[in-house]
C-alpha cells in the first residue's frame, strides 16, 4: 500500500522546486523547450516561471472574469493562449507575458483549446461549437452546433481537428471546417485521446466504460466495467498503449498486434483514491499519475501495458495537472489548493 | 467524505410563468452572508450582483443501456464540476431548471456521477406551482406531473389569482399525489427563505417534524367531537354545508383522552363500513350504528339524541363540526360545551395515477431479504418509483439506517444509534400507479 506519511519523494521521483498560486491550479504547459512553466489557476490568474530554479518570472492577477479553463502552450514554445468563463481567449508571450490577442470566442464558457501541431491554427470550443482561428487571432471558420457542448478537442494531424460531445466524435478539415467524418456512440463522451498517427480514437464515457473506433476501419468497440467515469487517458508517443484511469486502478490497454480487443490489459495498482490525471513522458514508455488524494506515481511500462512503480511523491491535495518537461527529465504537477511543484526524474 | 462537508444544492422546478425567477430573486436578496452560486437553465433576470450566475443550457444524457434511471444532466456535471474548484467561494447552489424539465435526471446526477456525488448533497427539489394554472397543466403534461411528485417542498404561488374553496381541493390533490412534500402557499413567491434552504429534505426526521400528521392512517370521517351528557333529550343542530347528507356514528361511553378517541375511531371506522341508515330532520339519531343525516332542505336542520343515563358521547362525523355549523343543545335550547375535539386525516378517492405510499412497521428487518426485495422492486418498478426516503432497523445493527433514492437509484447510510427508542421502519413512495398492498406485504416479509 501506499506509505506517503513524509512525503518525500521516492525512487525517481527527486526533490526538485515548488511554489503557489492563487486558487486551484487548473492548467500548465512548459514553453521555451522546458525552460518556463506556465501555470493559471481558478480564479482567473497566469504565472511564469524559471523551469529550473522555480523563481517566478512574471504573473498577472484575474485577466479572465469568473476563472480560466484551458491553457495551452503554441508549438514554437514562445507564446500561449489561455481560455476562461469569459468567453474569451487571449494569446500571450512566454517571456514578458504581456498580451498579444484578445479573441472575443462567444457569451459561454471557452472550455477546450489546442494548438494545432504545425501551429498555423487554434482551435477553441464554446459551449456546443468549436471554433478555428488563424495565428494571429482571426476566426478562420466555425462548426454548426454540435449535439452537446464540447466536451474534449484534440488535432489529429496539423490538418484535421476531432472533437467529443455527447453521442459523437467529429472530425474537421483544418483549412475549410469542413466535417468529413463523423463516429457515433449513444453515450456521454467526457474525455479523449488520439492515437498519434491519428487512426484510434478513445473516448472515456459517462457509463463507466472506454469507447474505440479505428477511422480507418471504422470498427469500434467498447470496454466496460470501470468503476468510475473514465476521465483520465493518455496514449504514448509510439501510439503502443492507452492508459485509462477510471477508479483507483490505472487500466492499460496494448494495441500491438491485433490488440487491444481480446487482450487482457495491464492492471496498475497503487493509488488508494480514484485516479485524476495520466501522462507519458514523451520517451521511454513512462507513465505519471495523480489521484484524488494527491498521490504521483511514475510507472515504467512494458509493450503489454504491464509496468512497475519506480517513484512516489505526494501533492498537498488533489491532482490536477501533470506536465512532463520535453526531454523527460522533469516532471510537473498541479494541485487544488494551487501548489505547484516540480521534480527532477533520474 | 463526510456529508456535512458536501455543499447543498436546491433545485427550483416549475413551469414557465410559476414564479420561479421571482422565487430566486427573493432568496438571493434574503440570503445575506451567504455566497450562493445559481446555475440557470432558463434565461430569467436573475437581477442581484453578489450572486455567481452560471447559464447553461440543459444537456440531458442518456446512457448506451437505455436505462431512464442512468440519465443524467451534463450541464449541471460540467458547470458543478468546475464550480467545486473553487470551493472555498461560495456555500450554496441553486438550480434554476426550465419549465419543462424532467427533475429525474437532475436528481439522478448527484446519485450517478461520482465526482459531484463526492462534493454535493441534494438538500431538496422546490416546485413551483402557479395555483391558476396547474390543474390545466396536469392535465396536458407528464412533466407537470413529475415535478410536483419529485418534490420536496411545494410553493402553491398565485394564490391571490383563486378561490380559498379551489385552493383547499387543488392543495388536496397535490398532497395525494406528493405526501412527502411540505405545501406552502405564497401570492408572489414571498415565502420565508428557510422554508426552501437548508431542508435537509432527504431525511426522513425533517419531513415527519413539518408534517406530523404525514404517516397517519385516513378515516372516513374527520371530526370528533366528545360531550358530556347527562339523562335527557338533545338536540344536534345543523346549518346549511357543502354536501347535501353527511355520515355520523354516535359512540356511547367516550372518554375524552388521545387513546380513547383513537381506539373509538378504530371501532368507528367498521360502523363505517356498514351501509348507512337515512334519518331525515326531527328523527332520532340512535347510538352506535352509521347513519346519514339528511340535509338537503335549506336552512337549520334538527336531530335528536336521547341520552338514557348521564354518559360522554362521541360524534365522529363526515365532516368537521365547522363546516356544518354543528351544535349540540340541551332541551332547554342550551349550547353544550365539547369536552374534547379531534380532527382526522380523512380518507378520499385518489384520482391522479401519482401517489404516495407509506408503511410503517416495528420490529427489526432481515438486510439479505430488504435487498433482494428492494432489487427487484426497482427493477421491475424502478421507472415508476419517483422518490422514497426512509429508516430501516436492520437486526444487528445498532443505529438506523436511513435512505433516499431516485426512480432506481438507492443511497443509504448509518444514521444515529436507536438508544433507548422502540426500533421501527418507516418507508415512503412516490410513483405512478404503485400497489400499495404488495408492496406492503413485501416489506412485511423482510421483517424478523
Amino acid at each position: 500500500m501506499l506509505d506517503l506519511k513524509d512525503h518525500s519523494p521516492r525512487g525517481v521521483i527527486h526533490r526538485g522546486w515548488n511554489a503557489n498560486v492563487e486558487d486551484y491550479a487548473i492548467a500548465g504547459s512548459w514553453g521555451l523547450e522546458g525552460k518556463v512553466l506556465v501555470v493559471a489557476d481558478a480564479v482567473g490568474g497566469v504565472y511564469a516561471y524559471d523551469g529550473k530554479s522555480g523563481i517566478r518570472i512574471w504573473m498577472q492577477h484575474k485577466v479572465h472574469a469568473g476563472g480560466i479553463l484551458a491553457l495551452a502552450v503554441h508549438p514554437n514554445g514562445t507564446t500561449f493562449a489561455t481560455a476562461g468563463q469569459d468567453g474569451r481567449v487571449l494569446v500571450w508571450g512566454v517571456v514578458e507575458g504581456q498580451i498579444n490577442q484578445s479573441i472575443d470566442v462567444g457569451t459561454g464558457w471557452v472550455e477546450h483549446l489546442e494548438w494545432s501541431p504545425n501551429g498555423k491554427w487554434l482551435a477553441a470550443s464554446c459551449s456546443r461549437k468549436v471554433h478555428a482561428y488563424s495565428s494571429s487571432g482571426v476566426e478562420v471558420w466555425q462548426s454548426d452546433d454540435h449535439p452537446s457542448t464540447v466536451s474534449a478537442i484534440e488535432w489529429s494531424s496539423a490538418g484535421e481537428l476531432a472533437t467529443a460531445c455527447y453521442g459523437r466524435v467529429t472530425f474537421f478539415d483544418a483549412p475549410t471546417g469542413h466535417p468529413f467524418q463523423k463516429l457515433e456512440w449513444k453515450g456521454s463522451l467526457v474525455s479523449m485521446a488520439l492515437s498519434p498517427d491519428g487512426d484510434v480514437v478513445a473516448c472515456g464515457s459517462q457509463d463507466n466504460s472506454v469507447h474505440f473506433w479505428r477511422r480507418s476501419t471504422e470498427q469500434d468497440s467498447m470496454m466496460p466495467g470501470y468503476p468510475a467515469k473514465p476521465a483520465a487517458l493518455a496514449f504514448d508517443d509510439t501510439g503502443t498503449l492507452l492508459a485509462t484511469g477510471g477508479g483507483e486502478a490505472i487500466t492499460v490497454w496494448s494495441f500491438r498486434g491485433d490488440g487491444p480487443e481480446g487482450t487482457r490489459p495491464g492492471i496498475l495498482d497503487f493509488h488508494v483514491q480514484p485516479v485524476t490525471k495520466v501522462s507519458f513522458a514523451h520517451h521511454g514508455m513512462l507513465l505519471a499519475s495523480t489521484a484524488r488524494d494527491g498521490a504521483i506515481v511514475v510507472w515504467s511500462l512494458q509493450k503489454d501495458g504491464t509496468g512497475e512503480s519506480i517513484g512516489t511523491a505526494m501533492l498537498a491535495d488533489l491532482g490536477t495537472e501533470l506536465c512532463w518537461r520535453p526531454d523527460g527529465r522533469k516532471l510537473a504537477a498541479l494541485d487544488a489548493q494551487g501548489g505547484v511543484t516540480v521534480w527532477n526524474i533520474r | 467524505m463526510n456529508t456535512a462537508q458536501k455543499i447543498p444544492v436546491t433545485i427550483l422546478t416549475g413551469f414557465l410563468g410559476s414564479g420561479k425567477t421571482t422565487l430566486l430573486n427573493r432568496i438571493m436578496s434574503e440570503a445575506h452572508g451567504k455566497r450562493i452560486a445559481v446555475i440557470e437553465n432558463e434565461y430569467g433576470e436573475v437581477g442581484i450582483d453578489q450572486a455567481l450566475v452560471i447559464n447553461a443550457d440543459e444537456e440531458i444524457f442518456e446512457m448506451s443501456n437505455g436505462c431512464i434511471c442512468c440519465t443524467v444532466r451534463g450541464d449541471l456535471i460540467r458547470v458543478l464540476g468546475n464550480l467545486m474548484k473553487r470551493r472555498d467561494k461560495f456555500d450554496y447552489v441553486l438550480v434554476e431548471t426550465t419549465g419543462l424539465a424532467d427533475p429525474g435526471p437532475v436528481a439522478q446526477t448527484f446519485f450517478m456521477d461520482d465526482e459531484i456525488h463526492a462534493e454535493f448533497s441534494l438538500d431538496g427539489i422546490v416546485t413551483l406551482v402557479d395555483a391558476a394554472h396547474i390543474e390545466q397543466q396536469l392535465g396536458r403534461s407528464d412533466e407537470s406531473t413529475e415535478q410536483i411528485a419529485f418534490a420536496d417542498v411545494l410553493v402553491l404561488n398565485k394564490t391571490d389569482l383563486v378561490k380559498d374553496k379551489a385552493l383547499d381541493r387543488l392543495e388536496n390533490r397535490l398532497r395525494d399525489m406528493n405526501r412527502m412534500a411540505q405545501v406552502v402557499r405564497s401570492e408572489r413567491a414571498n415565502i420565508p427563505v428557510d422554508t426552501v434552504l437548508n431542508l435537509g429534505a432527504f431525511d426522513l426526521d425533517q419531513v415527519l417534524k413539518q408534517r406530523p400528521t404525514f404517516l397517519e392512517p385516513e378515516y372516513p370521517f374527520e371530526w370528533t367531537g366528545v360531550y358530556a351528557l347527562d339523562e335527557g333529550r338533545f338536540e344536534i343542530s345543523l346549518d346549511d354545508g357543502p354536501d347535501p347528507s353527511m355520515s355520523l356514528v354516535v359512540m356511547s361511553e367516550q372518554n375524552a383522552d388521545d387513546a380513547s378517541l383513537r381506539e373509538g375511531a378504530e371501532w368507528c371506522v367498521r360502523q363505517y363500513a356498514e351501509s348507512a341508515v337515512l334519518i331525515r330532520p326531527g328523527e332520532v339519531v340512535p347510538a352506535g350504528i352509521h347513519v346519514n343525516l339528511q340535509l338537503d332542505s335549506p336552512g337549520r336542520k334538527s336531530f335528536f339524541l336521547d341520552i338514557d343515563e348521564q354518559t360522554c358521547v362521541g360524534l365522529y362525523a363526515q365532516h368537521t363540526a365547522e363546516e356544518f355549523d354543528l351544535h349540540l343543545a340541551n332541551e332547554k335550547g342550551q349550547k353544550v360545551k365539547q369536552e374534547a375535539e379531534r380532527v382526522w386525516v380523512a380518507q378520499h378517492e385518489h384520482d391522479d395515477e401519482v401517489g404516495s405510499i407509506s408503511i410503517e412497521r416495528e420490529g427489526d428487518v432481515d438486510s439479505e431479504k430488504l435487498n433482494a426485495w428492494l432489487g427487484v422492486l426497482l427493477r421491475e418498478r424502478g421507472v415508476d418509483i419517483f422518490r422514497m426516503k426512509g429508516f430501516i432497523s436492520f437486526k444487528g445493527e445498532s443505529r438506523r439506517f436511513v435512505f433516499q433514492g431516485v426512480h432506481m437509484l438507492v443511497d443509504g447510510q448509518p444514521d444515529r444509534p436507536w438508544g433507548d427508542d422502540p426500533r421501527r421502519n418507516q418507508l415512503v413512495f412516490i410513483g405512478r400507479n404503485l400497489d400499495e398492498e404488495s408492496m406492503r406485504q413485501g416489506f412485511e416479509a423482510c421483517l424478523i
